[in-house]
């Protein structure tokens, strides 16, 4: 049967096993990997991506009054709401589907940091999330609302993406099923997004939901992207705030994601 | 030969010795499990599902930690080196799925990088490792498309890509068609020739016979014997069998087992029959005589 008699070509270098180069190689593949089989069913995923956010949109600004102010917290809370929700049900599932569907195995007995996968997989959803943002904004836009992006309104999203998707990898690595993950993976991102408020300021939320904010991620986020979405950069202590809780929640994450088993 | 980095002059490609694992519920899934294989052997772990061949595989190829014992591939420790073992490691997982969507040149190229190889390596080789495994007309094909049997050659592509120092191949033809099986098989003596040791699990007493240097019998989680075909024979005493059926000889066969075929015979013939068959024991018959059949045959000889 096999040409492989012949043998093939001697290799034009030796294999790369470790180092940094090889992390942000494996960083890159994993993406490409997760990218090319969204792009396979793009219109599923952007329907997946945008069927949250865009009519929680519609629906709360129809609540607001027609104040910049208070539409910029809206889109801020839209798209935290949506960063949650989304993020966390594709996180969820995305683990969930590699764990117990015996595709992650293929990763743990190869020369792959599990950093590398899960960053990897960040990338692919950071891109697919970026749809929905840029869908958001497009759209609020045409509405006329008087938005004006600074630079900190994407690191502020990535790091809510971060915390996120480190809270339910966490969560997640506790479920015994595939459907117990994403059902968990669902359930902790709309149940962060609906305890803090994300729609209206701490002044504004009611008592339960202000001590609530007080230890929620998603609150210092909104408090964030909201000042950033009127051009305002003084946004450092939510910055800070974010950053802390990112770093907890990627280190909960990893540490608890099975890898090799005991 | 191998392009692992290490070298793999006089020293044991694999060294397992002492290896266990309990699991939390007090199973023991292995118990003091230890052998040596040798650079460019082919050793085929033979047992029935539940004996503990993917424990032992998982525990070699780093997916899980045993409870004692060491793993050593080419002198590193595959327990506690797990980042230096698996670029030496090619695996083929029993249970091990592929990715929805990418097609079988994807799959070989993207994991092939994830293996180390350079991206004008890594299509080289994907494509070298198609033409190999005869799936060309597949190339382009999603994975789905695929049958089970084309995706688990998919899965051979994909440990085979670096041509590592030791293939571990977890019951490669479980499922495969008589031809596919054999196309794996060609594969795996091709690569073996090539200087590649491989360590393979199997239900199939053929396979075993068929490919292996040496042949390990593993039974409820321990390691029973680890010789060659002819020296399992002969160290069990069962170089020859008889088979014959008592009375007008249409009762059920018997068969006794021996070293000796001239005394089976008489032995046969003392009891009044005349019709019978000799032959060598083959690979069942040592491995049915090791893993519980042990009395019967015994009693029968």
């Amino acid at each position: 049967m096999a040409k492989a008699s012949e043998g093939p070509e001697p290799l034009s270098g030796p294999l790369r096993t470790g180092g940094i180069v090889k992390f942000l190689s494996d960083v890159a593949v994993v993406a490409e990997i997760k990218l090319r089989m969204s792009a396979r069913v793009w219109h599923w995923q952007l329907f997946a991506v945008l069927a949250m956010p865009l009519p929680l949109f519609i629906l709360t600004s129809t609540f607001v009054p027609d104040d910049p102010e208070a539409l910029r917290r809206i889109i801020a809370g839209t798209l935290l709401f949506g960063v949650a929700f989304s993020i966390g049900l594709l996180t969820g599932n995305q683990f969930a589907y590699e764990r117990f569907g015996q595709i992650q195995k293929l990763y743990v007995m190869m020369p792959v940091a599990k950093t590398a996968y899960v960053a990897g997989s960040l990338v692919h959803l950071s891109v697919v999330g970026a749809v929905s943002v840029v869908v958001l904004f497009g759209f609020a836009m045409t509405r006329g609302i008087d938005v004006r992006i600074a630079w900190t309104t994407l690191p502020m999203l990535v790091l809510a993406v971060l915390v996120i998707m480190g809270l339910v990898l966490f969560i997640v690595s506790f479920a015994p099923s595939l459907d117990t993950a994403n059902m968990s993976a669902s359930t902790v991102g709309l149940l962060l997004a609906v305890m803090s408020p994300v729609y209206y300021t701490m002044e504004q939320a009611p008592l339960l939901i202000r001590w609530f904010g007080y230890v929620s991620p998603l609150r210092y986020a909104a408090d964030g992207i909201s000042a950033s979405l009127s051009g305002s950069t003084d946004v450092l202590f939510e910055m800070a705030v974010l950053a802390g809780f990112a770093l907890v929640a990627m280190a909960l994450g990893l540490w608890k994601l099975p890898w090799r088993e005991t | 030969m191998c392009e692992s980095m290490t070298d793999t002059h006089d020293m044991p490609v694999l060294e397992v010795e002492g290896l266990s694992k309990r699991y939390r519920d007090g199973t023991w899934a292995n118990r003091d499990i230890s052998f040596d294989v040798e650079p460019g052997e082919l050793v085929g772990i033979l047992g029935p599902n539940g004996a503990g061949k993917t424990t032992l595989v998982r525990q070699i190829t780093t997916e899980l930690i045993p409870t004692s014992g060491t793993v050593r591939i080419l002198g590193r420790d595959a327990v506690s080196e797990p980042d230096s073992v698996k670029p030496m490691l090619g695996v083929v997982p029993q249970e091990a799925n592929l990715y929805w969507g990418l097609t079988v040149f994807h799959h070989l190229r993207l994991f092939g990088r994830l293996r180390g190889l350079s991206h004008r390596d890594a299509r080289a080789r994907a494509d070298h490792v198609i033409e190999s495994l005869r799936l060309q007309e597949h190339r382009d094909r999603p994975i789905e498309a695929l049958s089970g049997g084309l995706k688990r050659r998919v899965l051979v592509g994909i440990a085979a890509l670096t041509r590592p120092s030791i293939m571990v191949l977890d019951e490669p033809t479980t499922g495969l068609d008589p031809e596919s099986r054999r196309d794996v098989w060609s594969f795996i003596r091709q690569y073996k020739s090539e200087g590649t040791t491989v360590l393979l699990t199997t239900h199939y007493m053929e396979e075993a016979e068929t490919l292996a240097d040496r042949v390990a019998i593993i039974h409820e989680g321990r390691l029973l014997a680890l010789d060659t075909v002819d020296g399992l024979r002969a160290a069990h005493g069962l170089e020859f069998k008889v088979t014959f059926s008592r009375g007008d000889g249409t009762g059920e066969p018997e068969t006794i087992y021996g070293a000796d075929d001239g005394a089976l015979v008489e032995q046969v013939r003392a009891t009044g029959v005349r019709q019978y068959a000799v032959s060598r024991a083959n690979l069942e018959d040592v491995y049915l005589a090791l893993t519980g059949s042990k009395e019967r045959l015994d009693g029968e000889s």
